[in-house]
């Protein structure tokens, strides 16, 4: 899974209020000990859902635009 | 270990003062270090101080009466900012600045800034192309906000930082600040240009197939 990018969860301004875990639609975040993470990461489809539920601005889901090879 | 004056050397702001003048500027300058997050500045509390950046990135925003967001500027290595109120009387902060990653900053009071620039010419010129720049960025995103829609801002967005040759990341929420809107709308809207062709959604990179459609 080389280069498989994953939402960044910034647990300095995460509150622990779970719910990216709960709209997660692939079921691949998960509450650890020290706050969310990804669990699954092959069943991350990065929607960047997590990152638009998040109240605390604490989950980033970064891209870089490009221009496709076919252009 | 590095002297305040060497640091100061490596800011591309300072970089035709005359020995001289980084030594007095050296003299009064603060050196801080911020952690990614924290805030620097608050926007309409008084200036205390204009800042320039010797490691790091930050964002420059302001927040409208409703709540929203909107990103001015994002700043690394050899910008400055604050340096504007700093030649106001009674200067208050025009925007919150943020850390966007581990960031070291020199803090020049206000008042030894102005006393600076009177006694060299080099450092004087230097804050008029600092203001001539920012006046410039400024310029063309009023215009960007109030001329066009937010399918075309972010349709020019997308063309412009495609062809940047720095290769630089964003979120959606980053996009929606930079273009004057929320951050439901870019995600709509890239859904849109998706559907229509004009792009594809990749895992972390937004690839454009359409100059043309999108233009």
């Amino acid at each position: 899974m080389e280069n498989w990018a994953l939402p960044e969860f910034n647990l300095l301004l995460c509150d622990r209020c779970g719910i990216c875990v709960e709209r997660c639609p692939a079921g691949a975040a998960e509450m650890g000990t020290d706050g969310p993470f990804i669990a699954r990461p092959a069943d991350c489809t990065y929607c960047a859902l997590c990152e638009s539920v998040c109240a605390r601005h604490a989950i980033s889901c970064w891209y870089e635009v490009v221009w496709g090879t076919d252009t | 270990m590095e002297t305040i004056a060497q640091a100061l050397r490596r800011i591309l702001f300072f970089a035709d003062c005359s020995e001289d003048a980084l030594a007095r500027t050296a003299r009064v300058a603060h050196a801080r270090t911020y952690a990614a997050g924290e805030t620097v500045i608050l926007e309409g509390y008084p200036c205390q101080a204009a800042y320039f950046i010797a490691e790091g990135n930050v964002r420059v925003s302001r927040l409208s009466l409703g709540g929203r967001e909107q990103v001015l500027a994002q700043l690394g290595p050899g910008q400055a900012f604050n340096t504007v109120p700093a030649f106001q009387a009674h200067g208050m902060n025009h925007a919150t600045v943020q850390a966007l990653t581990p960031a070291i900053l020199y803090a020049i009071p206000a008042a030894d800034l102005r006393r600076l620039v009177g006694e060299c010419p080099q450092l004087a010129l230097a804050v008029l192309h600092d203001f001539a720049e920012r006046l410039d960025h400024l310029t063309n995103l009023v215009e960007d906000l109030s001329l066009h829609t937010v399918r075309g801002r972010l349709a020019r967005f997308l063309l412009e930082h495609a062809e940047a040759d720095a290769a630089r990341r964003f979120t959606q929420e980053e996009i929606a600040a930079r273009l004057g809107t929320v951050r439901d709308m870019v995600g709509r809207t890239l859904r849109a240009f998706a559907s229509a062709g004009l792009l594809r959604m990749d895992r972390q990179r937004i690839v454009l197939l359409d100059r043309e459609g999108l233009e």
